[in-house]
């Protein structure tokens, strides 16, 4: 089983987390909202699996290409 | 008199014998043990790639046979190592081009075995006769390396008496003829000069790295990376050195012939048209609710794209890099164009300095090969914070401004959902007509309101008893008052439509905008 990191692709804040460690996602799945200049930017699973672990938390400022979760998949 | 003795030759035959022999060692570029190594590295010999790139049979290789020659005691041939630099002519889906490749299995590509004039001479037959060329480069493209001061028992000045001809062409070409690059190994020095003074460019994820100096170069500098921690497809794309990645060298090859499928030969002729069974009428249903109504959630663009486009035929450049928007090339009715469309996935559409950067060299493509413009607009402004600031955001957005006003294609604008600030009001060229339609979605101001309002009514918020619920109250007021329809009653937008007529009123653009474009150079020089 290998593990994917789940990457922001921008620099924002963390908004809303929505998915926690255990839950199973289909690819295409919302893992957690990002904001920046004033959009709510989803973050996707890039395929399914099981989060293994949310690296962030809500109000935290991340960095393009950050990992923000590790799926496993 | 013996009856012996043979008739004298009266043809060319012996000459034509040592011809083909030649050939056939040309053929054999760096003998057997180099190609094995080329292919256990998961990479083609040149004349490979040549071939698939090409229309079956239509390459045209012209001087195959120079190279360095050997010769035994009585002047006869040995062996002959060809150039690393192999070029002529071809057709891509019946179009002429000029193709040029470097041969890595002959010295790796260096200068050690290039013959100068070949490069030049493929860069000069593109220019003169008017052909789009591809460059196929792996190694340093026929630039020096320290080896060669050895060989040549001198250090070379570059740019020295004589040896300037390829750095001219290699910027010159952009301004008369569509230039690709395909960087498929290892690419240093003038390597990665000419696949970055491209058109687009494309590169290999897994057998393909660019940079300036390689790794062990690098090392100097106390950087420990490889190849591809260095320049690999992640590091360049994103960087916006090089436009594409893929997985194969097949499909950087058909990534070459689509691009120019949408070009003309040169500045002196016309994007070609192409037949299209796809009904310019079309409405496309998911138009209509593809916008969210809440102003924070953002939307699939590419599905806009996808929907109003003449069917498939949208194809995009430079994905990885000033991701805020979207370039690429795509039909209306049949009509090619140049297509840019905001992605509010990236900082919801704002735009960037990489953007900014992004939108100069689309634009002077665009104007260079006689492209109408078509804009599809969400654009909350220009990048803002302190990043922003420190990338010279406004400077480099200025200069994209510049580039737009300085267009002379016909230009159509759709404006989605935002135009705000200056970076909204760059959706198209100032000083001239253009095309422009609002959906029923767009709203636009010199300021969004978020923040707008704080800024503007400072005094009358802090005064108020409940500073909140004044910011609430300015904020409904000013809702009502931005409605697009109030804008469109004072005619600062002419047209607010249906998102459903989108694909007819653009197909109707590229109609209007064909006997516009005239097939000669322009004014613009364009640059990398």
């Amino acid at each position: 089983m290998a593990e994917v990191k789940i990457a922001a692709e921008i620099t924002a804040s963390v908004w809303q987390i929505q998915a926690r460690p255990g839950d199973q996602l289909a690819e295409g799945d919302t893992v957690m909202l990002l904001e920046s200049m004033k959009m709510e930017i989803p973050v996707t699973a890039p395929q399914a699996g099981r989060i293994a672990a949310v690296l962030v938390a809500e109000g935290d400022q991340v960095e393009e290409g950050q990992a923000v979760a590790l799926l496993e998949a | 008199m013996p009856d012996t003795i043979p008739n004298p030759v009266t043809d060319w035959q012996p000459e034509l014998d040592e011809l083909r022999r030649r050939e056939a060692m040309a053929q054999e570029m760096g003998g057997p043990d180099k190609v094995r190594r080329q292919h256990d590295a998961g990479r083609l010999t040149v004349r490979e790639r040549v071939a698939k790139l090409a229309d079956p049979g239509s390459f045209h290789e012209i001087g195959a046979i120079a190279g360095r020659a050997e010769y035994d005691e009585t002047a006869n041939l040995r062996r002959l190592t060809p150039s690393n630099c192999v070029f002529g002519r071809a057709t891509l889906g019946g179009r002429p081009v000029v193709l040029v490749g470097d041969d890595f299995t002959v010295r790796g590509g260096s200068a050690d075995a290039t013959i100068r004039e070949k490069p030049l001479m493929a860069e000069r037959m593109a220019n003169e006769f008017r052909l789009p060329i591809i460059r196929i480069i792996e190694g340093s493209g026929g630039g020096g390396s320290v080896k060669t001061i050895e060989t040549t028992g001198r250090a070379n000045l570059p740019g020295g008496v004589g040896g300037t001809g390829l750095f001219n062409y290699t910027t010159l070409n952009l301004s008369a003829v569509p230039v690709v690059g395909l960087g498929l190994g290892s690419v240093a020095g003038l390597g990665a000069a000419r696949l970055a003074s491209t058109h687009y460019s494309v590169m290999t994820k897994e057998t393909a790295a660019m940079f300036v100096a390689g790794p062990p170069v690098v090392a100097r500098l106390g950087q420990n990376l490889d190849k591809k921690a260095l320049g690999g497809w992640e590091i360049q794309t994103r960087s916006g050195a090089v436009d594409h990645a893929v997985d194969s060298e097949d499909e950087a090859f058909e990534c070459a012939r689509r691009f120019l499928s949408y070009l003309p030969a040169s500045v002196h002729d016309l994007p070609p048209d192409l037949p299209c069974d796809d009904d310019p009428g079309r409405r496309e249903d998911s138009l209509f609710s593809i916008v969210p109504r809440d102003r924070r959630r953002v939307y699939q663009m590419r599905r806009i794209i996808e929907a109003v486009v003449d069917r498939g035929s949208f194809f995009e450049q430079g994905r990885m890099f000033g991701r805020s928007l979207i370039t690429g090339f795509a039909r209306f009715g049949g009509r090619a164009v140049a297509l840019m469309a905001s992605d509010p996935y990236f900082y919801g559409g704002s735009w960037t300095a990489d953007t900014c950067q992004k939108v100069v060299r689309f634009l002077d493509m665009a104007e260079t090969f006689h492209l109408p413009v078509v804009y599809l607009v969400d654009c909350p402004g220009f990048m803002i914070g302190l990043e922003a600031e420190r990338a010279a955001t406004i400077r480099h957005g200025v200069r994209a401004m510049a580039a737009m006003n300085q267009t002379t294609m016909p230009w159509c604008s759709i404006i989605i959902r935002n135009a705000f600030g200056v970076a909204g009001a760059a959706h198209q060229p100032a000083g001239r007509l253009s095309l422009r339609y609002a959906w029923l979605s767009a709203r636009w101001g010199s300021l969004p309101l978020e923040g707008g309002i704080e800024a503007a009514y400072r005094a009358e918020i802090e005064a108020a008893p409940d500073p909140a619920q004044k910011l609430r109250e300015i904020e409904d007021l000013l809702n009502q008052l931005r409605s697009p329809f109030r804008t469109a009653e004072t005619f600062w937008v002419e047209e607010i439509i249906d998102p459903r007529e989108t694909r007819r009123l653009l197909c109707d653009f590229a109609q209007l905008a064909a006997p516009l474009r005239m097939p000669q150079p322009g004014r613009l020089q364009m640059r990398p």
